[in-house]
């Protein structure tokens, strides 16, 4: 059994969308209910999140963006840079505390406390870009996660593989020209998805030409398509690559019960993909991986998607 | 929307004695594969294109059994032997909707934009039309494109319109498919949100049939 980290707290709950928004609080308490029902929380190390320090978000993100987003919280605006995004004055401490939470797991993982970790966070983060938010999202979790391996961990390769069933625009674009990180997406087709972007012709650019990859999968495909690609493409091009660490951006919503995609990944579909990226890691990362939440909306599914992703990580 | 809005108008010219060499270099430091042949006056008086230059000049392959003298004895012919005289052109008042027709009519690929005596003030491409397609379509903003079938008669799109505002969704763009299948036509709008579940139920309730988007 591998000694895997488990990234939770309450306080994620405080980012309040409002009702009728998929992205709820809720989404996080089913994932930690399956957890805890599986009999997995002895298992693991759970830890609370502390907040990050400005200086790693602004490795990533404009300036003037942290600051316009705080503002919007503390304005009572329900509503920042898109209509999609439901803020209030919480969401921004919650954003910093994801983020922070997500950058002692790192030093966890790196310091050797612990083999792989799970960061159960909200809000989630592959769609913020540098100055914008989109998406559900604010601060892009995983894509300062890396920044941080980077500058405070020197790590010279890093893998990011992202199958929210969404494109993580805001992490393509963050590391489009950086040829140390490869930023690898499956995720539906982009003319039949959200944001319309992750077109398989989008490889990166300048000297990261090459370090961004991009599968679109067609509506109504699933485990087979999947499985075959992560076989013949994924393995191949991220054993070519050989990361030092693994980023999992995890997003459950290509689930064929989760209705913000026309993806029909079963449960057992999930667990194969997480079970493949471990391997490689096994292989080439030392087995370093750090999962941190995306999308996935199906409070039915979360559950034991959520369990199974941490069975997975523990490797029983 | 005018050509006058679209259209490109820092416009590359050339001089009709200039020679092919210098309208090769021009095209490919511009990436471009059309030159208005302007005189003294900047009046339109022709036009160059990539495909006029191949077909003015020797192929590479006998070139390379007959050395580069051969080919530099052709790339001096002047831009006056090989241009189009007197080039099809549009005015800047003509639209968007002129130039498409026109140039998908004629196999153009530009179409010089002149005013009164053919003093050139802009260039039209397909590649401005292409851009503007992606424009209107509203590719570069982050959202999701659904398709709805509906019947053919009057009213349907106000239902559609009316749900979706009713859902406080912003819209990218709306197409309609006008002939999809008998009587029936194929809406898709395409909805700045990624939130998409709640409306597809609404629309479905409302006795709408949505496309499964691998028979779009």
């Amino acid at each position: 059994m591998k000694r895997t980290g488990y990234l939770y707290d309450e306080r994620f709950l405080l980012h309040d969308t409002g009702p009728d928004h998929p992205e709820s609080p809720k989404r996080l308490k089913a994932i930690h209910q399956g957890i805890k029902d599986a009999g997995f929380l002895s298992k693991l190390t759970i830890f609370q999140a502390s907040r990050a320090d400005l200086k790693w978000v602004e490795t990533v993100h404009e300036k003037n963006y942290i600051e316009r987003f705080e503002a919007a919280c503390r304005s009572g605006n329900p509503i920042f840079d898109y209509p999609d995004n439901r803020i209030c004055a919480e969401s921004y401490e919650t954003a910093l505390l994801a983020v922070g939470g997500i950058l002692d797991a790192a030093n966890r993982v790196l310091m050797g406390k612990l083999d792989n970790v799970f960061c159960a966070v909200r809000p989630p983060g592959h769609h913020a870009e540098y100055d914008q938010a989109m998406g559900f999202c604010y601060f892009n979790n995983a894509a300062i996660a890396a920044r941080y391996l980077q500058v405070e961990w020197g790590i010279q390769r890093i893998g990011i593989v992202d199958f929210d069933v969404h494109h993580g625009n805001g992490t393509q674009h963050i590391f489009e020209e950086d040829p140390d990180v490869f930023y690898y997406s499956i995720h539906q087709h982009p003319t039949f998805a959200f944001p319309g972007t992750g077109r398989a012709f989008e490889t990166g650019s300048g000297k990261g030409t090459g370090t961004t990859r991009n599968y679109p999968v067609l509506p109504g495909h699933g485990d087979k398509e999947y499985h075959g690609l992560i076989q013949r493409d994924l393995i191949p091009v991220l054993e070519a690559f050989s990361p030092d660490v693994i980023i999992v951006s995890a997003g459950f919503d290509a689930h064929v019960d989760d209705d913000m995609s026309d993806i029909k990944l079963s449960t057992q579909g999930y667990t194969r993909i997480m079970e493949k990226i471990l391997a490689l890691a096994d292989l080439y990362s030392n087995g370093r991986v750090i999962s941190v939440l995306e999308g996935g909306y199906c409070l039915k599914r979360l559950p034991e998607l959520g369990a199974n992703h941490v069975k997975s990580l523990l490797g029983i | 929307m005018f050509i006058s809005k679209v259209m490109t108008r820092n416009v590359v010219t050339i001089d009709k004695d200039d020679d092919i060499s210098q309208a090769q270099e021009k095209m490919s430091k511009h990436l471009i594969r059309h030159l208005p042949v302007v005189d003294e006056n900047n009046l339109l008086i022709g036009i160059v294109t990539d495909r006029d230059i191949r077909s003015a000049l020797p192929s590479s392959h006998f070139i390379e059994e007959n050395g580069p003298e051969e080919w530099k004895r052709f790339s001096t012919c002047k831009i006056k032997d090989i241009m189009t005289k007197d080039p099809v052109t549009i005015s800047p008042q003509d639209t968007i909707q002129d130039a498409l027709i026109l140039l998908f009519k004629k196999h153009f690929g530009a179409l010089p934009v002149v005013v009164e005596q053919q003093k050139l003030i802009g260039i039209i491409t397909v590649r401005d039309l292409l851009r503007e397609f992606i424009n209107v379509l509203g590719l570069e903003e982050p959202g999701t494109l659904m398709g709805i079938i509906v019947e053919n008669k009057i009213g349907q799109m106000k239902k559609i319109v009316d749900a979706i505002s009713e859902e406080n969704i912003s819209f990218g763009s709306i197409l309609v498919s006008r002939y999809w299948d008998e009587g029936r036509r194929a809406v898709f709008p395409y909805l700045l949100t990624q939130n998409i579940g709640p409306l597809k139920i609404k629309i479905k309730k409302m006795g709408f049939t949505l496309l499964d988007p691998m028979e779009w």
